[in-house]
């Protein structure tokens, strides 16, 4: 009798302290999502693609409102400027002032890299939540460019739709940035990588301001953006993420 | 010297045999030239419109183009390279090109199209683009018109002086958008390319897609067909081929070149067919002239003639009375073969569509090639010799008192 009380009370506490363990996992990447989104967000940005034999360098402005609304606007080099990106829910179009013609984005485009990148269209859709469609483990602790940070995996629900296998992210032990992620398909395999680095206090947070995107598969090719300004949550309006704001936007 | 006074004597003796003979020589030659020539002319005539409706004979790409046919993989423009590949003789035109995919659209519609740069004047010269217009106007130098290919404008429904929108991915992932007027509406023979191609300047082109100068392809025609591997190596000996990749339109189309080897191969077998049947007639007629003369060879061999001297006289009339027949049949079928590859027979009707839907002319064309005619020559003489190997064993075997008891 006492010695199942005790079976039961160690049990208990295994059991507490593991869901405490998972929690404390979903509770960071809760923490680090919310912080890399905003509520809403206003930044200006560069984007340099590398390829094996050539670079292009692009400087965009971008306006966000938690994951469903965002507007992007091209400002650099000449020949692209004005070119507007908008971002509702999960469609999204695209406006060319050059040939006045509003776009919407085929299924079929969104594997593509954005602008040439190797930031695909369904990269910057995210329909999926890295919260609530992944159940969240934390493996281990590593230092990522000298930052503390927890490793942690996450694996898609079953019902989830999500185009990934698995994720490995290292979220910063301060200050909940996502320092690294690993994105693998479902055969196992490392698909593309982001590497964050270069913390700095802006916009009121510290926060990662330069970002490079490796895809496994192709050697010697990468994006890097880099985050020139940001300010966090300011008041923008749902109806400001609209076609007529696409072409009208500076 | 007396053999061969002899053996002429022998074929004015019995001249109706002799006409006979001639004659199946005659027409085998006469056959076996124009079925050759109108097997070859044929095949000269689909090389020649798929080369010069589009490939060429020779292209110069960038190396690894032809695998990944994108717009990153084009080279810079180079009057050096241009100028040393122009004095290479037999080459007649050089013609440069831009070419990538872009979605054109008009009003509602929107369609995948193969954009080409290209200089108007020196591609009309090369493929006669100015011919294929069906309504408006040929691109001139500098112009930002486009020329829209039929079914393409019927399925945009857009007809001359709208603005066609085009949409494409640029030169190091630059965006490449623009408007462009439709200049004029071209007829390309080829389905397949009649409702997807465009064509543009080439400094239009390359100003859409942010690739100032880039080409993707310089195509070359020559003067002789012949000549394309010897200039194919004249250019590689001449230009840097790790930058480079050159193809012959064997390589380009690749379907076209075997088509026709297999076309050919058919063709050399219906040739085998009527040299088998030719063959036969000549040595049915050697044969019944050996038989006729059976009598006579006894008595020759009787009185004393060598019978290897009697052989000699045979062949000498074999290959004399050969080359009367070879000689004419070769003359009477050179006027047929020039009337026809001046005006070649044409194929109407749904052959002809198939014909034209392959983007070759529908005409039987005939060659007039001067190598073709000698071997068909050669070939019959060679027959006919075959064929006196009867003769030659029957005098062999000619035991002189019986073939004069029969």
């Amino acid at each position: 009798m006492k010695y199942s009380k005790i079976i039961f009370f160690f049990g208990t506490f295994l059991f507490l302290f593991n869901t405490s363990f998972s929690q404390d996992a979903k509770e960071i990447i809760t923490k680090a999502d919310k912080k890399f989104r905003g509520n809403s967000a206003k930044s200006v940005m560069t984007m340099t693609i590398v390829r094996p034999t050539w670079k292009r360098t692009l400087k965009f402005k971008t306006w966000g409102k938690g994951s469903d609304y965002s507007l992007a606007l091209i400002t650099y080099p000449a020949k692209e400027k004005g070119q507007t990106f908008l971002k509702r829910k999960n469609e999204m179009w695209t406006w060319n002032p050059k040939i006045s013609r509003l776009i919407k984005m085929p299924p079929s485009l969104m594997s593509q890299g954005w602008m040439g990148s190797d930031y695909t269209n369904d990269d910057i859709l995210k329909e999926s939540s890295i919260v609530n469609d992944y159940t969240h483990k934390i493996i281990g602790s590593e230092k990522i460019n000298g930052v503390d940070c927890w490793k942690i995996q996450l694996t898609p629900k079953e019902d989830a739709v999500v185009i990934w296998g698995k994720l490995i992210k290292w979220i910063s032990k301060d200050e909940y940035n996502q320092m690294k992620s690993e994105y693998y398909d479902e055969d196992d395999y490392l698909v593309k990588t982001d590497i964050s680095s270069n913390v700095k206090l802006m916009g009121g947070k510290k926060i990662p301001t330069h970002i490079e995107i490796i895809p496994a598969d192709k050697p010697n090719h990468k994006t890097v953006v880099d985050i020139n300004l940001i300010i966090f949550d300011i008041p923008i309006n749902d109806n400001f993420f609209t076609q007529q704001n696409m072409k009208r936007i500076q | 010297m007396s053999s061969l006074k002899i053996a002429r004597r022998n074929i004015w003796r019995n001249k109706r045999r002799t006409l006979i003979t001639a004659a199946s020589v005659f027409f085998a030659v006469f056959f076996a030239v124009i079925m050759r020539s109108m097997q070859l002319g044929t095949y000269a005539e689909m090389i020649k419109s798929v080369v010069s409706a589009y490939t060429g004979h020779i292209q110069i790409h960038k190396t690894g183009y032809w695998e990944d046919k994108i717009i990153n993989n084009t080279f810079r423009k180079n009057p050096k390279l241009e100028h040393e590949i122009a004095e290479i003789p037999g080459i007649k035109n050089i013609v440069p090109r831009l070419e990538s995919f872009a979605l054109a659209s008009y009003g509602e519609q929107t369609k995948g199209s193969l954009l080409i740069g290209i200089n108007p004047e020196k591609e009309n010269l090369m493929t006669k683009l100015s011919d294929k217009l069906t309504s408006g106007k040929f691109l001139v130098n500098n112009d930002r018109g486009v020329l829209v290919s039929e079914k393409l404008a019927v399925f945009l429904k857009i007809t001359i002086g709208d603005t066609l929108v085009l949409m494409g991915q640029g030169y190091h992932a630059a965006t490449a958008a623009g408007k462009y007027p439709v200049k004029g509406i071209i007829h390309l023979n080829s389905p397949n390319l009649n409702n997807k191609i465009i064509y543009i300047n080439l400094p239009t082109a390359q100003e859409l897609y942010s690739a100032p100068d880039m080409l993707s392809s310089l195509s070359i025609i020559i003067d002789n067909s012949d000549n394309l591997e010897k200039i194919k190596e004249e250019i590689t000996a001449k230009i840097n081929t790790k930058n480079y990749e050159i193809m012959t339109w064997k390589e380009i189309t690749p379907e076209l070149n075997q088509a026709i080897q297999s076309d050919n191969v058919s063709g050399q077998f219906m040739l085998g067919i009527l040299y088998m049947i030719v063959g036969f007639g000549i040595l049915g007629t050697i044969v019944m002239m050996t038989a006729e003369r059976k009598k006579e060879f006894g008595v020759m061999i009787a009185v004393g003639m060598k019978k290897t001297k009697l052989a000699r006289i045979i062949f000498i009339e074999t290959v004399l009375l050969g080359s009367v027949g070879i000689f004419f049949g070769f003359l009477f079928s050179l006027p047929v073969i020039f009337y026809f590859a001046k005006s070649p027979i044409p194929i109407t009707g749904d052959a002809g569509k198939a014909y034209e839907s392959f983007g070759f002319d529908p005409v039987i064309a005939f060659s007039t090639h001067p190598h073709f005619m000698i071997s068909q020559v050669l070939v019959v003489l060679c027959i006919v010799i075959i064929a006196y190997i009867y003769p030659f064993n029957s005098i062999l075997k000619t035991d002189p008192v019986k073939s004069m008891r029969n």
